[in-house]
């Protein structure tokens, strides 16, 4: 009996004991934590402090405004803009390349193919974005620079057809579907929905084919350029901007689609009129974090846009080799007087300090949105 | 079906080509190369086989020194003219089928053995029997590549039955045999990657995520059990949360870059590149995914479990050690095999941490302190590096299939476990 009471009942020393044990313990466990959690701050301080000589030196204006790019130039000039714009050019041509097909397929897996199928796409996707940045960067100096060098309009033609094809004749089904108007009987509403689609499937052939043509007749000097470049990110972000797309149409949630079907409205009408608004903001963060993921990947770049510090003219010509910070970063540290540190040795950190800055820029805008969009679902 | 092609399309040249590396047609000279450089093959067979391709080698040379003697007596003029092309012969001829036989050996090992792949020796062949030229005539275009056969131009000398010979007795001279070469895995590369495998870099590759594991586990999971069983929601929360967010959008080059001023040139881990630094810098990296996967992980566990342990008097510790952590392990499992494999495919974290091109097999004592090759860093260096990125293609292929088997080996490997705990909770 009084073993029992001993037990159950602990002496008031017994309990600081234990409390202070346990107290001791969260202690420890939080230090853990804390240590894990603030490596970020260690980063931006780091990368800071390091990138702060060579504003001291240098200036801002001559980094972020000046062309010239001599880092080991008498005397060294240290003008980025060019290369910022290669980052900005290749990011930019990466995300219009990956977003049309990557929220297609998020539409698609969420709400058009069947459960078995997209059970299989899951990992297909996971491979995709498990597949090393160097064995992509291999595949695009290897393989598609030659093929875009001596085939590059018949190529580029080719993934024109097979990316737009099918987006454009969805598009046409759904704009034909979406302009028929209300309160028709049902032939007549078919008949005319048929015949919206024909003719928007007829324009969009007519533009795949101008546009396949277009690109038919070109010819590339080099097959490394921002190009190649921009295919390959583009590839790269999509597994990302599918990934997270699809979440956030899934999180729009059955409720709200079976409610419109049930008001009548056409399997077309309910992805775009009603998931589509739904999760706009979700969508908008996938392409933020596809944009980040193109904007901060190295070794593509590094290996397929061809590295010449200069801005393209005109300034948006993809054929044309670019340069971008992360390549930047990556090739000059091996010149860089690492010890002593140069200017040459600071201006790569402050290139990765504007990158942090702008990768950290799209998180909190990202959270921004998605916030705003949970409260305003919530109906607040 | 857009995305089953774009990886169908990125990985079947890499796969095809890559199994060249292991599976190839390797010509006498590859045989006596092993048996050079590491021991390996009958030394009986192998004299055989060289004495008979010798003999099928031997009117080549023939000719060669029979046309050197005529050069000595020929006009003036047109020894001018052919003596350059008569070099160009030679070396091409020294390049398929290894040193002449008199001639002093040359330094580099690479010039000792002639072409040990078939592919390649016939490409070599091609390289006897024509002469590259480039022709301008289109003044719209680049310049196009030509090939001028060489034979004519050598009409009527004793070097005519070299190019017959050459062309038509190239099998029998090499006496090439399909060869599996399964200890390209595990061999060192001699001369910088002309031969031999990719052994130091598999092993650097290894180490490196191993590494990487050993630090990023522990602090993940401890993290991971602190946010989910500890931690109340307020603002040092929800900070610390944000922060391990944006620990994940960090642009690995810039991991790169703290390494080298923090881990190296700060705290001097090592001095200078290292492994230790290498796989603090990929553990950092790994960090967010590790957590991430392990809270999702401990939030699948059903609460009633916990209750359980609770109501049957355990305390909180011993219901995290035994219950928990014990129910969550295959979901922390398929985060940390997933996080090894990005580990281990990562190449900028490593530029400035850990990576060099050329580097011996590091051992495992030694390895904390030294820097060590590895096959995502030095797949890059040899194909964008090397001086003869042409002549290396199937080592390139190789590390590129080597990498991205074992990366995918391993996202399989997660894949399949996940799976069997969904079907576990199912029931």
């Amino acid at each position: 009996m009084n073993d029992c009471n001993n037990v159950i009942t602990l002496s008031s020393r017994d309990q600081m004991v234990r409390r202070l044990l346990s107290l001791l313990g969260r202690g420890v466990l939080f230090c853990i934590t804390s240590v894990a959690a603030l490596s970020v701050l260690a980063i931006i301080y780091f990368i800071a402090k390091d990138a702060f000589p060579f504003f001291q030196q240098v200036g801002l204006k001559e980094f972020f405004l000046a062309k010239s790019w001599y880092p080991t130039g008498e005397p060294a000039k240290f003008g980025a803009a060019a290369i910022f714009m290669g980052s900005f050019l290749i990011t930019a041509a990466a995300v219009t390349i990956s977003v049309p097909p990557g929220v297609f397929a998020a539409f698609c897996m969420s709400d058009i193919l069947p459960f078995n199928v997209r059970q299989i796409l899951k990992p297909v996707i996971e491979m995709l974005a498990a597949i090393p940045s160097v064995a992509y960067g291999f595949f695009a100096l290897v393989v598609l620079a030659p093929l875009l060098q001596n085939h590059g309009g018949a190529v580029l033609a080719a993934v024109w057809w097979s990316l737009a094809l099918p987006l454009l004749l969805m598009g046409s089904y759904v704009a034909g579907d979406l302009l028929t108007p209300e309160r028709l009987s049902r032939t007549a509403a078919l008949i005319l929905s048929s015949l919206g689609t024909l003719v928007f499937a007829a324009l969009s052939l007519w533009l795949l084919r101008s546009v396949g043509a277009l690109l038919h007749g070109l010819e590339i000097a080099s097959g490394v350029n921002a190009l190649n470049a921009s295919i390959i990110l583009g590839v790269m972000a999509l597994p990302t901007i599918v990934s997270v797309s699809e979440d956030a149409l899934q999180a729009a949630g059955r409720e709200l689609r079976e409610g419109s079907y049930a008001l009548g409205a056409t399997r077309a009408e309910t992805l775009v009129k009603v998931v589509l608004p739904a999760s706009i903001s979700g969508i908008f963060s996938a392409v933020l974090l596809g944009t980040m993921r193109a904007l901060g990947e190295t070794m593509v770049v590094w290996m397929a846009s061809g590295n010449a510090a200069q801005i393209p003219d005109p300034w948006y010509n993809l054929l044309e080799p670019v340069r971008t910070l992360t390549a930047t970063i990556a090739g000059d540290m091996g010149e860089a007087d690492q010890m002593t540190g140069s200017a040459h040795y600071h201006v790569l950190f402050a290139m990765g300090l504007s990158l942090l800055i702008f990768s950290f820029s799209c998180n909190l805008i990202g959270e921004w949105i998605v916030n705003r969009q949970r409260k305003r679902l919530r109906g607040e | 079906m857009l995305l089953v092609s774009f990886l169908f399309f990125v990985l079947t040249p890499i796969v095809v080509r890559g199994i060249g590396a292991y599976v190839f047609k390797g010509t006498v000279e590859y045989r006596r190369m092993m048996f050079d450089q590491f021991g390996r093959g009958d030394e009986e067979k192998l004299k055989l086989e060289i004495a008979a391709s010798v003999a099928y080698r031997k009117p080549v040379y023939d000719a060669i020194s029979a046309f050197e003697k005529e050069l000595a007596e020929m006009p003036r003029a047109r020894r001018k003219e052919l003596k350059p092309i008569f070099k160009s012969v030679r070396e091409e001829v020294a390049g398929l089928l290894g040193p002449a036989p008199g001639q002093p050996l040359p330094a580099l090992t690479r010039r000792l053995y002639g072409q040990t792949r078939w592919n390649r020796a016939k490409v070599r062949r091609e390289r006897v029997l024509f002469e590259e030229s480039w022709d301008y005539s289109d003044k719209n275009s680049d310049g196009k590549k030509v090939l001028i056969p060489r034979r004519p131009i050598f009409e009527g000398t004793a070097l005519v039955p070299l190019f017959d010979c050459v062309e038509y007795n190239l099998l029998q001279m090499m006496n090439p045999h399909t060869t599996f070469y399964g200890r390209f895995l595990t061999d060192k590369s001699i001369d910088a990657h002309f031969f031999g495998g990719i052994g130091p870099e598999v092993l650097g590759t290894i180490y490196l995520a191993l590494g990487a594991m050993l630090i990023a586990v522990p602090l993940g999971v401890v993290a991971a059990i602190y946010f989910q069983e500890y931690a109340r929601e307020g603002f040092v929360m929800t900070f610390l949360r944000s922060c391990v967010n944006t620990l994940a959008g960090v642009p690995s080059i810039v991991f790169g870059l703290f390494g080298l001023a923090f881990f190296i040139n700060t705290i001097k881990v090592s001095n200078g590149k290292s492994v230790l630094a290498g796989a603090l810098t990929l553990a950092l990296l790994v960090l967010p995914t590790v957590i991430r996967a392990s809270e999702e992980a401990i939030s699948a566990v059903p609460r009633t479990y916990k209750e359980g342990a609770l109501a049957l008097g355990a305390g909180q510790w011993r219901t995290i050690l035994t219950v928990i952590l014990p129910a969550a392990l295959p979901g922390i499992l398929t985060g940390v095999v997933i996080s090894m494999g990005r580990a281990a495919g990562e190449t900028a974290p490593i530029i400035f941490t850990a990576a060099v091109s050329v580097g011996k097999m590091v051992g495992p004592l030694s390895m904390w302190s030294n820097p060590t090759p590895a096959l995502s860093w030095n797949l890059y260096n040899i194909c964008t590096e090397h001086e003869a990125v042409e002549e290396i293609r199937h080592v390139q292929y190789g590390m590129a299939l080597t990498l991205v088997a074992l990366v995918l080996a391993l996202n399989l490997t997660a894949i399949l476990i996940r799976a069997r705990v969904s079907r576990r909770l199912k029931g």
